[in-house]
């Protein structure tokens, strides 16, 4: 975890929403990117690299890509998305990890 | 590919440059089409908070007035196209008879790819902060400080408890304030070049860059609200390594006076900015090695014209210069623009260049003594041989020297291309944005050349990661 937090003062935001991150619930504000959800909820390893060593958020304007998760709207297929680049919206699932094949 | 759209113009990215040439065009009659990844107008500097949000006060310093006021009359206009959250993968010749581009764009939302068909194309496509490899980089909570600074800006979420800053750009001061008045901690601002320098930068330039005063008043002023705020602000303080386990915990500096440890959750880098140019590579316009952190800039003429009849350049695109310059060079490609299609007057059209270039011009010497004072060529760390300098693809120091040395046994002119067939560095998700210009100063290094005499990376189609399926889903509902 870390000491990130949302700025209370001075920002109205709408009524949360619950996102499903890799099968666990996590309340998010609709609008804010799936990777403002993450940080703001102290998740730092967003990503194994290939040795096993935790990746986290890097540039946050879709260049570099390390962001890169699964979503899933409703009944959709799952899509690879920058999690920078996704707006929370309801029934919206996340993955962290590629989805199993079914 | 879906349905085909055509407009007289588009316009890619939604910043400054490109909000101030999309004014330009859309005054003079052209049907515009406006493109960003983004969900709203801005661009990064101002990268709005989401809709539905309200933030008292929002950007309200006054670095960003000019900017602002550009948004709010943008979003005013009704007459062209915003096509929000969309990626621009590629930009190539649009019809045979007809001539102009086509361009293949991914809607997020939706998936697929779209193209849209213009006769002239403006790519404003911003920057990046020059990513830097150094021990301990890659760990989460190491970012870079665009990425902070988006954060608060637009969520208006701080990614951490106690936010380190390192590196050589100025903006680290902007950025610290921001940070405070978020009310978050700053664990220190950490400049690697030593106070002189910076100086010497300044003092030759001094009677020019009074000219354009007001960023250096907001530095100053900046500078004296931190250490009011108890913030450490320390000069030739470099960069050693980042330390933790499966998170930052901690970075240690070195300076004069020996090393220090600072714990932090967050620290970020600022050393500069790359122009964004996949875009008008991938299609074939010229461009340089920019100076300072490097990169590649469009070359272009006065009217902001590329090599590429039809393809015109805006903002840091053409070399990185500030929201301020942007939005000028936006209105200059605009104006060319329109002349070049006759939706302007020739002597309307040169008038009202003729004094954009002239505020160009009064800005110069600033731009100048900014990107010589934040320069951090002299004040890169160093990687270890078991650092990632490739973060998509896990490409260690090691393994690229390897790589640069078995391409130096056949061939004296060697480019980034091929040291990236041989070890993958900048084949990874993000087409090499990351890595490309380590590995080109590497090379460089290693071969006795400068590094605008090395070759980057061939820039190919797609210009962002997109899924194979998305590519070749064909005949889609309209949506």
């Amino acid at each position: 975890m870390s000491g990130a937090r949302r700025i209370e003062e001075g920002v109205r935001r709408p009524d949360r929403v619950t996102l499903r991150l890799d099968g666990a619930d996590l309340a998010a504000c609709p609008g804010e990117s799936v990777l403002a959800a993450l940080v703001a909820s102290g998740a730092r390893r967003l990503r194994d690299d290939r040795e096993g060593t935790a990746r986290g958020a890097f540039c946050n304007m879709g260049t570099c890509s390390e962001c890169t998760v699964w979503v899933r709207k409703g009944a959709a297929a799952w899509v690879r998305r920058r999690a920078c680049l996704v707006p929370v919206e309801a029934d919206l699932c996340v993955l962290t990890h590629a989805p199993e094949a079914t | 590919m879906n349905a085909s759209m055509s407009y007289d113009v588009a316009i890619v990215g939604g910043g400054p440059a490109g909000m101030a040439a999309a004014e330009r065009t859309i005054g003079a009659g052209l049907s515009t089409c406006l493109i960003d990844e983004q969900p709203r107008l801005g661009g990064q500097i101002l990268r709005q908070p989401p809709p539905g949000f309200a933030v008292t006060g929002w950007q309200s310093g006054r670095l960003y007035r000019a900017a602002r006021a550009l948004l709010a009359r943008v979003e005013r206009l009704d007459a062209f196209d915003f096509r929000a959250g969309h990626a621009v993968l590629g930009v190539g010749a649009g019809h045979a008879e007809e001539g102009g581009f086509a361009l293949s764009v991914q809607p997020l939302a939706t998936g697929g790819v779209e193209r849209i068909d213009a006769r002239r194309v403006i790519v404003a496509g911003g920057c990046y902060d020059m990513p830097v490899a150094f021990p301990g980089w890659t760990l989460p909570g190491v970012m870079s400080a665009g990425a902070v600074q988006t954060l608060l800006k637009s969520p208006q979420v701080l990614p951490g408890g106690r936010i380190a800053l390192f590196g050589t750009h100025p903006l680290m001061i902007v950025l610290a304030e921001q940070i405070l008045a978020a009310g978050g901690e700053v664990a220190g601002v950490h400049f690697a070049q030593p106070r002189r320098a910076m100086l010497a930068a300044l003092g030759p330039r001094l009677p020019g860059v009074l000219r354009a005063w007001r960023p250096l008043l907001e530095g100053a002023r900046g500078l004296a609200n931190l250490r009011q705020a108890g913030v450490p602000v320390h000069f030739g303080s470099a960069i050693v390594r980042a330390e933790g386990g499966d998170a930052l915990e901690a970075i240690t500096l070195l300076r004069a006076g020996g090393r220090e440890r600072v714990a932090c959750d967050v620290a970020a880098m600022c050393y500069g900015f790359l122009p964004q140019s996949d875009l008008v590579r991938q299609v074939g316009a010229a461009v340089r090695w920019a100076p300072g952190p490097g990169g590649w800039e469009t070359l272009c003429d006065e009217g902001m014209r590329s090599s590429l009849p039809g393809l015109y350049v805006a903002g840091e695109t053409a070399g990185v210069a500030g929201s301020d310059v942007a939005m000028l060079r936006g209105a200059l490609a605009g104006v060319t623009l329109a002349c070049d299609a006759g939706a302007l007057d020739e002597v309307e059209g040169a008038r009202v260049a003729a004094a954009l270039r002239a505020r160009i011009a009064r800005l110069a010497p600033f731009t100048a003594m900014l990107r010589e004072l934040a320069d951090p060529q002299a004040y890169l760390p160093e990687p270890e041989l078991e650092t990632l300098v490739c973060r998509c693809e896990d490409v260690s120091a090691r393994a690229l020297d390897a790589a640069i040395a078995a391409c130096a046994e056949g061939d004296d002119g060697f480019g980034a291309s091929a040291v990236k067939l041989r070890c993958r560095a900048g084949m990874g998700l993000c087409q090499g944005r990351s890595c490309e210009h380590a590995v080109i100063r590497r090379i460089a290094r290693a071969s006795g050349r400068e590094a605008a005499q090395v070759a980057g990376f061939t820039a190919r189609f797609p210009a962002r990661a997109v899924p194979i399926a998305e590519l070749l889903e064909r005949d889609a509902p309209a949506r």
